[in-house]
């Protein structure tokens, strides 16, 4: 099976947020960057299914120079080889101009499956994959914890709300986005390192993909949420703070 | 002296020439027969790979362990004062002996060169007899030890092959002071020499075949050591992982797997195989030896398998009481990190804990896997000083410091006793784990990544000095960094308390405080007086059955505080049992992943346990009040 | 190219109650943009969804009945969208931000040559919609540029489903020509998680105890606790180690990390163990009687309080909020 699995570097969770000058996004000169979690569980996936059933594991990724140490890492984890549509101006661009500018990378391959993580760790706009299914013309399917290969095609785990989960079955070639949590991830290795080392990357330019950067939604400002974190303590008699915390869960949490 | 002796001294006279041939013949099938397996050993020894670091300076260090621990038998008897007495007894008397034994053969061969006669001859007689008696001895105790006593460590299956070796030694002594109580030219003489004689050529052979091929090969293990207490070797080149298959093996490693006495002194203070795990320091070490009998030095096949078990080295606290205590220089840890590296560097070993344990850190800076957000709290809360030079110290806060709620009170009360020390000192903004539970499970990936991160840091902020609470970052951050750079000076909070204890005030009350050693601040930075000195100024010292060089571990180090649920007993509770039955009202730790350990224990075993503070906290109860921002 | 186009999902033949919120929200862009609104739904058969959904202040309600929309495909969904809009024209198509919306919206806009504006949490002048950045630590603002029509996915409870008011609003229908090869996925029934014994790492609610419990026998008391909630019992690891409670259920480093929507803490310090464990909780409730607990760090509501007078009244109170 040949698989290309989309990744993100992303800013570290324990990123610091400042915003920057013009109001539009976060100072990235002080941030250290990672791979956006449920992309690695994507890669998980796409290693073990090449484990089982042989193939080639392509990882495609697009930014700057710096998404070159995430695209590494993924290839120390054992993919085969990468793609990075080198660009840097992923702002200017939103979902659909940059999956265009992912499919115009992965259709020379034409692979049997396509793979992305769930949803990006910093935007969050979480369709990243599922445009990337309609631009290539695959069925596709969200929200997968686990990829089974049956006959022709894939069987998949897809979750569904409250503890649900459905199976589908989806015919080859096809497209997935993958949650997080639904196989064990693998640690990274020296040896892995090592081996990335002669791995090939090959770098492609949007300009040479002949997408253009454009966006019909634009982030016009951001701003840190007025609710910071705090600890409300609940005060009265024992009826009292717990009449106040079933009010709080139900109608705050709405966890009732 | 010698006319008080009431004996004669005997020895046989020139010997007919049939009786030197099968001497002779005997002899040469002896020394083959010993050559027949030592000649492999050794070759095996020699085909591992080159140690890389190795270097033979400092040649006196060299020298001074050689004469402490071979000649003098120091470790021997320091840690077993009674067997290792009985044991440096046969020791000596074999040293004592070599020049008997020589002069023994050449009479064989009716070349003899020492002479009853002769002043020389006559002394150095009398001088192996007062050997050959504390040998004969020494061994006769060591083999009651062995047969009726036996220790728990020694194993549960009788070793018939020790006692035959102890029979062979007693009877050689018997046979030589004998011959003192023998009219000269009596028959008697002849057949005590051949007695005697073929003790010795059966004695040869079986000393490559036993333990007892430690008699030739300890001596030039203790000799080449790596030097330094539980070294991690460098790895060497793209394609070293560490120890994953034969062909990684070491000749020290090898040496050593060799070398091994089966005394069980690693096993007895392990805490894992006090435990119920399965590691055992000894059979890791008698495991490498089988493996490299059946596979050799060049081979493929994976260490861990068939001679280890996988789980084995994953279970080892790293607190070193092995390799501290091994009479015969073997370094244990070098050997566990070894394999663990084997199995984490090539992506062999899966464990749920230890992979999230990898993976917040590749990702986060914290082995807990906080935000570093909580860490800027805490330090604003505080009112810590953030670094910038000025200060005379970097306080470095790790990560139970950071972010353990009881590390930060440990923190918070250290900082205090400094602001009324008037030292200064600042935090650093950007803190990243040592690496200290990645470098001790084998992760070199992630423990560089980290140290050059953290080196880095150091290097921008130009940090000169750093104390910390934490003997494992101190230990880290002084030892295992200088693989990738250099390191500031660091010193533990016990060392800087110590130092400044006249300024600090006294309690008025002396209460009773149990003081535990941490392993990586006792066995590993040889620190037991100064975290005492500060307990003693606090209030009245009181010693754990096991202490100093002998503690026993709190079993959180080696990364196994991050590796989830032990099999078998806790270590934490053991030792929290014994520091409880000492009857001090306060436990004093001076590590806070020791202290966090007791804090489950002692919550875990109910009751009225006693109260638990670190060293800091301690001295910090006896400072006057100060507005200094409360901890948490 | 006008109006607002709201679609909304059934769950056994009901309308959600994050479609309502829905509604809300293409309710208070109709103010801002004051165009129409007009509520879609799908189905095989949507007379009685359709009839529920015209009963409130909607402009029309329109029904998209096809044999192929009977069970959720997003090939099917996406197709008959497709038809809708192209031959609507609207100029907003407003969504509940479900699962379902999530796994074909965005493919619909991309269709349309649009990008969706997903998982908004406030409409306001322009408009300009509010989302989540980094995980929640920034807000976006953003805006629809360029022709055709805006998508945009509402998160659930940004928006009051009891905002919106009643009404008569007239049905209109859509047939979509939808082909059986079209529809290129084949969904399964949905199903549970089998039975385990003790899943504390997908509970939704967890309530764990500690040792301010004090003694085994006074379990039943966070027991009842639990089951009125509906959560998953847990424990801190000296309740597992006094086998108070099995191991399975011990929260912590060395036990389980878990990441519920509630974590209740009961008679529970917070020792750095345990904290590792549970810091992923959506929400820290935390019930003890020592306001220095660490615990309470990082609580997002505390109790400070003796638990043998506050668990029993909070189970009374749930039992009370669940009638």
């Amino acid at each position: 099976m040949k698989i290309v699995v989309a990744i993100k570097q992303v800013p570290e969770r324990d990123a610091p947020v400042r915003i920057d000058a013009a109001g539009r996004w976060i100072e990235e000169a002080d941030l250290q960057w990672a791979l956006n979690e449920s992309d690695a569980y994507a890669l998980e996936e796409a290693l073990q299914l090449k484990e089982q059933h042989g193939g080639e594991v392509i990882v495609l990724s697009a930014g700057p120079e710096r998404v070159g140490s995430t695209i590494r890492e993924a290839l120390a984890k054992g993919a085969d080889r990468a793609i990075h549509v080198d660009c840097d101006d992923l702002g200017q661009r939103d979902a659909l101009a940059v999956a265009r500018l992912l499919s115009a990378a992965i259709q020379p391959d034409s692979p049997d499956l396509v793979l992305t993580g769930l949803q990006s760790d910093d935007l969050g706009y979480g369709q990243t994959g599922v445009i990337l299914a309609e631009l290539l013309g695959l069925p596709h399917a969200s929200l997968i914890l686990h990829v089974e290969k049956s006959g022709s095609g894939i069987t998949v785990k897809r979750e569904l709300e409250e503890g649900w989960f459905q199976n589908i079955e989806l015919p080859l070639p096809a497209a997935l986005t993958i949650q997080s949590g639904g196989a064990k991830l693998r640690y990274a290795t020296l040896m892995g390192i090592k081996r990335a080392k002669t791995k090939e990357i090959r770098r492609l330019t949007a300009a040479e993909l002949g997408i253009a950067a454009q966006a019909s939604i634009t982030l016009d400002r951001i701003a840190l949420p007025q609710k910071q974190k705090t600890t409300q303590i609940l005060t009265g008699t024992a009826q009292e703070t717990a009449a106040a915390l079933v009010e709080k869960l139900k109608f705050e949490v709405r966890a009732l | 002296m010698m006319v008080l002796m009431p004996f004669t001294l005997a020895e046989p006279a020139a010997f007919p020439v049939l009786e030197r041939i099968v001497f002779a013949g005997l002899a040469i099938a002896s020394g083959a027969l010993f050559w027949r397996r030592f000649g492999p050993i050794l070759h095996r020894i020699l085909q591992s790979r080159k140690d890389a670091d190795f270097r033979l300076a400092p040649f006196g260090r060299r020298m001074w362990e050689f004469v402490s621990q071979v000649l003098c038998q120091s470790k021997v008897i320091r840690q077993r004062p009674l067997p290792g007495l009985a044991h440096a007894f046969v020791f000596w008397g074999f040293c004592a002996f070599a020049l008997v034994t020589l002069n023994h053969c050449a009479v064989g061969l009716g070349v003899g060169f020492l002479s009853p006669d002769g002043f020389f001859g006559r002394f150095y007689f009398y001088f192996a007899a007062v050997f050959a008696l504390a040998c004969a001895l020494g061994i006769l105790g060591l083999f009651i030890r062995r047969f009726f006593v036996r220790p728990r460590w020694l194993g549960a299956k009788l070793s018939w092959e020790s006692g035959f070796i102890a029979f062979l030694i007693f009877f050689l002594m018997v046979t030589y002071l004998a011959a003192f109580f023998v009219p000269g030219g009596s028959p008697a003489i002849a057949a005590l020499w051949w007695l005697h004689t073929l003790t010795l050529l059966v004695f040869l052979p079986i000393i490559p075949h036993t333990k007892h091929l430690h008699l030739v090969l300890s001596p030039a293990t203790v000799f080449l050591s790596r030097g330094s207490f539980s070294r991690i070797p460098p790895l060497a080149g793209d394609e070293d992982f560490g120890l994953v298959a034969g062909a990684d093996l070491t000749r020290l490693v090898s040496l050593q797997a060799y070398s091994c006495v089966e005394c069980g002194r690693c096993t007895e203070h392990c805490p894992a195989a006090n435990t119920g795990k399965t590691l055992n320091p000894k059979e890791i070490i008698l495991g490498l030896r089988s493996y490299l009998n059946e596979f050799g030095p060049a081979s493929a096949e994976p260490l861990l398998g068939k001679h280890n078990p996988p789980i084995a080295p994953f279970q080892c606290t790293s607190c070193g009481s092995c390799e501290f205590q091994c009479p015969v220089g073997i370094e244990h840890l070098p050997i566990l990190v070894g394999l663990r590296r084997g199995a984490v560097n090539t992506g062999a070993w899966e464990d749920d804990h230890g992979a999230k344990l990898f993976l917040t850190l590749e990702r986060g800076s914290n082995a807990l896997g906080l935000q570093t957000s909580e860490r800027d709290k805490f330090i604003q809360k505080q009112q810590f000083p953030i670094f910038d030079g000025t200060q005379e110290y970097c306080l470095w806060l790790g990560c139970m410091g950071g972010y353990d709620p009881k590390g930060r009170e440990i923190v918070a009360d250290f900082a205090s006793v400094m602001r009324y020390l008037g030292t200064s000192f600042g935090v650093l903004h950007k803190e990243k784990c040592t690496g200290d539970p990645v470098r001790r499970l084998g992760n070199d990936l992630l423990f560089q990544q980290l140290a050059e991160a953290n080196l880095e840091a150091l290097t921008q902020n130009k940090v000169k000095k750093i104390v910390t609470i934490c003997p494992h970052c101190v230990r880290t951050i002084q030892e295992d960094w200088k693989e990738y750079g250099t390191p500031p000076e660091v010193e533990h909070h016990s060392e800087f308390m110590a130092r400044h204890l006249s300024q600090l005030p006294k309690p008025s009350q002396q209460e009773s405080i149990a003081y535990h050693d941490p392993c990586y601040l006792g066995r590993y930075r040889n620190v037991y007086a100064e975290p005492r000195a500060v307990v003693e100024h606090a209030g009245q010292l009181v010693e754990a059955e096991r202490h100093g060089e002998r503690s026993f571990c709190c079993g959180a180090g080696g990364g196994l505080a991050f590796l989830g649920e032990e099999t078998g007993e806790r270590v934490s509770h053991v030792r929290a049992r014994e520091l409880v039955a000492t009857g001090a009202k306060t436990i004093g730790t001076a590590c806070p992943f020791c202290n966090s350990m007791f804090r489950d224990a002692l919550a875990a075993s109910g009751g009225n346990a006693p109260q638990l503070l670190d060293i800091a906290q301690l001295t910090a109860r006896s400072l006057p009040q100060q507005d200094a921002p409360s901890a948490s | 190219m006008s109006g607002i186009l709201v679609v909304l999902e059934d769950r056994d033949g009901r309308i959600g109650r994050i479609s309502w919120e829905a509604v809300a929200a293409a309710l208070q862009l109709a103010s801002t943009v004051s165009q129409p609104v007009h509520a879609v739904v799908f189905g095989a058969d949507t007379s009685a969804v359709a009839a529920e959904a015209a009963a409130r202040a909607v402009n029309s309600v329109l029904r998209v009945d096809h044999a192929l929309l009977k069970t959720y495909s997003s090939d099917g969904y996406t197709h008959a969208l497709e038809q809708l809009i192209r031959a609507r024209q609207p100029e907003y198509v407003v969504f509940p931000h479900t699962y379902q919306v999530r796994d074909f919206a965005p493919a619909l806009a991309a269709r349309l040559g649009q990008s969706l504006i997903g998982d908004v949490i406030s409409i306001g002048g322009g408009p300009v919609f509010t989302r989540l950045l980094m995980q929640g630590r920034l807000t976006g603002a953003y805006r629809h540029s360029g022709g055709g029509p805006c998508f945009v996915s509402v998160q659930s409870g940004a928006f009051r489903s009891d905002s919106v008011p009643g009404g008569a609003a007239p049905i209109e229908s859509f047939v979509p020509t939808l082909d059986t090869a079209q529809i290129r996925t084949r969904t399964g029934e949905p199903f549970r998680a089998g039975a385990q014994t003790v899943d504390l790492g997908s509970a939704q609610l967890i309530v764990s105890v500690g040792r301010g419990i004090k003694e085994a026998e006074n379990l039943p008391l966070v027991q009842d606790l639990a089951t009125a909630l509906g959560a998953e019992l847990g424990a801190s690891r000296p309740i597992c180690d006094s086998g108070w409670l099995p191991m399975e259920r011990q929260v912590g480093s060395s036990g389980q990390t878990v990441a519920p929507k509630v974590y209740i803490a009961v008679g529970i310090s917070g020792a750095i163990q345990h904290l590792v464990g549970m810091k992923g909780s959506q929400c820290i409730v935390a019930i003890n009687k020592d306001p220095d607990a660490p615990i309470f760090e990082v609580a997002d509501y505390g109790i400070v309080g003796d638990l043998f007078e506050v668990v029993p009244a909070l189970t009374a109170a749930v039992k009370a909020a669940k009638q």
